[in-house]
């Protein structure tokens, strides 16, 4: 019995050397770790393209999501190698700091106002978003506000500072601190009002309506960040930078523009250029 | 008079008590002595009520406030001494009183402010038998009422026995391993074995002329 | 460091929200624990005391429950109490009183597994000597009770330390609402996602703080418990 014990141990030690070894005599990083926010991969969009990225260049994609803080946070711990944001304030302050590359941005589509089907605000058919807020801020309408510091909730607050009106504090006014989906969801329980990126509404199940879609005040870009290996010089740049170049190719501008026209009769997603 | 009749006990199929039929009468003491797993437990807990038998009847024993058993490791409760055994006295005025006249009588009267579960074997027994006896009982069921005390302790005890027999003259039912107290407390001894009765008698006859040959056996073990 | 300046400034500030998370927070707990409590205790008392006909498939299903993932719980009780689920017209979805229900359902099973195998080792004893001073029946549950108050304070205790750690569950059913229901655990949780890790730090600190003042709180309790 003795012998066999050896023999087992010994595999086993061999195995792990021979594995250690076979990781060392790989000379490139075939790892891109990317942060994105929750918007962007509860809408699906990822998860779409990632096989076609995988299969292009041989890469793999660990993508990890979470709110636009966390997400930026990440960058700056070094802990990825691509960001995929959608929030211009926090993303220049990244940039400021340092640790990037540059920013480059590639795709945008719209934030909606979603609520009860009956409206009772009156929102529909306001003309701006900021007159929406308005007509929901003198009803008293129950709103319910990521409160999360994402993009989208940034661009919840820019809206109600270009009506000059501080919804804190108000009875109606409830801040979940959470992703878009699990926002949608509380709206729908409590027929509330709230402001969405509309790829996550579309994918997401609930019995709220679409009330308004408006192009000037409601447009939301997304950007791509590469982490500099000035910080961090075991980041991955080359596989970040075959990232954003796949991202130009017409194949996965294709890819893009196709994304939800089976499901939802249009678009979720436009391309930049 | 209690009079059982067919009792019958089995657990897992076995059968650890067989008494077709057995009498207890009132103003008597009666001592069973056995080994250990003859059935005496067994025989006290099938008169109290707390194991049902498979089959037969119990005539004759009402299971009142008068009625008192005292099990062979009585447990001691984790509040005081003094409360272990007014717990028994709830709705009386001077319950403390009755306590610790009850608790001096069993030799426990410097104990009273300890804790229950702090207390030894002995002294926990004791402490049961106080608490059984803080009300006035007509009859006493005791499972083997000195096996953790020391020979003070049991003199104690059995001379409270006694006290009890003469004042009230109730019927007492007591289980030992010593054929010695069944002799000194018993005015009849029922002798056990594997469940079964095998004689009964007064100390005198059973000691001196036993009918039994197991009977014989048994007391010949313990030179009297 | 930046960190320790948050720490402190949370800790010693007097910021009204972080005020009402711990209020929330207590409130919740103190509630779930006190109705886990009453519940379980009792039913401990009655599985372990007591021998009847299935008490094994009971006692079991105790056990099993307690396998009951957090989020499993939350689940539940979520599409129970959800606008399209049979208990929602009683409105109760993202309120304290949904985690509270989550929560009992959560640790109702715990104190009733703990009380039950703590009360079985000596419950026969008990039973016969009990029985032989003509206690039986309910009368009992207040003997086993005060036997064991001690220990069923610590048990008490430990109900409350998983009440107060919870997150699951709560953010589930409550929805970290600013102000209704967000609470220590669901606050740290958000603050990490938004990458504010020194003030999800300081939040973990504070909520430690008030875990050990509890504790130290019962455990007097139950010193003077000890010397009735």
């Amino acid at each position: 019995m003795k012998s066999i014990k050896k023999i087992i141990v010994l595999s086993l030690i061999s195995i792990l050397l021979l594995s250690s070894l076979g990781c060392q005599a790989e000379p490139e990083n075939k790892v891109i770790r990317m942060s994105t926010t929750t918007s962007v991969n509860d809408s699906g969009l990822m998860a779409y393209l990632q096989p076609a990225f995988e299969k292009a260049t041989g890469y793999t994609l660990e993508i990890t999501s979470a709110g636009t803080g966390a997400a930026i946070e990440k960058g700056r711990m070094g802990d990825a190698d691509i960001l995929l944001v959608h929030s211009k304030s926090a993303e220049e302050e990244f940039i400021g700091e340092g640790f990037n590359e540059v920013r480059i941005p590639f795709m945008y589509n719209f934030y909606v106002i979603v609520g009860p089907a009956d409206d009772p605000a009156g929102v529909a058919g306001s003309a701006t978003a900021a007159e929406a807020f308005q007509k929901i801020a003198d009803t008293g309408s129950l709103f319910i506000s990521r409160g999360d510091n994402s993009g989208t909730n940034n661009k919840e607050v820019a809206i109600w500072k270009s009506i000059e009106f501080d919804p804190a504090g108000q009875t109606w006014y409830e801040s979940v601190g959470q992703g878009m989906g699990q926002t949608l969801t509380i709206a729908d329980e409590k027929q509330a009002y709230t402001l969405s990126d509309k790829a996550t509404f579309l994918a997401h199940e609930d019995s709220l309506a679409l009330l308004l879609e408006t192009a000037d005040d409601m447009k939301n870009t997304y950007s791509m960040i590469v982490i500099s290996a000035d910080r961090f010089p075991e980041s991955n740049v080359k596989g970040a930078q075959a990232f954003v170049d796949w991202i130009k190719t017409d194949e996965a501008r294709k890819m893009i523009a196709e994304f939800g026209v089976a499901e939802y009769g249009e678009p979720l997603f436009f391309n930049l250029d | 008079m209690i009079e059982l009749k067919d009792i019958l006990v089995k657990t897992k199929g076995r059968v650890i008590l067989d008494v077709p039929s057995l009498i207890f009468k009132n103003g008597k003491r009666y001592g069973i002595i056995g080994e250990n797993g003859s059935g005496k437990t067994t025989l006290l807990r099938v008169l109290m009520g707390t194991l049902q038998p498979s089959q037969g009847s119990i005539e004759g024993l009402k299971l009142n406030n008068n009625v008192g058993y005292l099990p062979q490791s009585p447990y001691a409760f984790s509040f005081s001494v003094i409360r272990n055994v007014s717990m028994t006295l709830e709705n009386l005025q001077n319950r403390d009183e009755v306590a610790i006249s009850a608790l001096e009588k069993v030799g426990l009267g410097s104990l009273i402010e300890a804790k229950g579960n702090n207390l030894s074997g002995g002294e926990k027994q004791r402490l049961g038998l106080a608490r059984v006896l803080a009300v006035p009982k007509e009859v006493l069921l005791l499972d083997e009422p000195t096996s953790a005390t020391d020979i003070r302790g049991m003199d104690l005890i059995e001379a409270l026995l006694q006290q009890w027999f003469e004042q009230t003259r109730g019927l007492l039912i007591f289980t030992t391993h010593a054929p010695a107290q069944a002799l000194r407390l018993a005015d009849e001894i029922i002798f056990l074995e594997k469940g079964r009765v095998v004689e009964t008698g007064t100390p005198e006859i059973l000691f001196n002329n036993p009918q039994k040959l197991e009977t014989q056996a048994f007391l010949s073990h313990w030179s009297i | 460091m930046e960190l320790i300046n948050s720490i402190f400034n949370l800790l010693f500030g007097s910021d009204p929200e972080l005020r009402r998370i711990i209020a929330v927070t207590l409130q919740m707990s103190f509630f779930s624990t006190f109705l886990s409590a009453m519940i379980g205790i009792p039913a401990g008392v009655l599985l372990g005391a007591n021998e009847f006909r299935g008490k094994t498939f009971i006692s079991r299903l105790v056990n099993t429950m307690l396998g009951l993932p957090p989020v499993v719980a939350g689940l539940i009780v979520l599409l129970l109490l959800s606008r399209s689920g049979p208990l929602g017209s009683l409105n109760l979805l993202y309120t304290i009183q949904a985690m509270v229900i989550a929560q009992v359902l959560l640790i109702t099973p715990y104190i009733t597994a703990m009380t039950s195998n703590l009360v079985g080792v000596n419950a026969s004893v008990i039973n016969e000597t009990l029985a032989g001073i003509g206690i039986r029946g309910t009368k009992r549950l207040k003997y086993f009770l005060l036997d064991f108050r001690v220990p069923f304070l610590t048990i008490i205790l430990a109900g409350f330390g998983r009440s107060i750690a919870e997150v699951g569950a709560v953010q589930m059913v409550g929805g970290n609402i600013q102000f209704k229901t967000r609470v220590m655990t669901t606050a740290i949780m958000m603050q990490t996602n938004m990458g504010r890790f020194d003030f999800a730090i300081a939040l973990g600190i504070i909520l430690l703080l008030i875990s050990f003042l509890i504790n130290s709180v019962v455990n007097r309790v139950q010193k003077v418990a000890a010397d009735d």
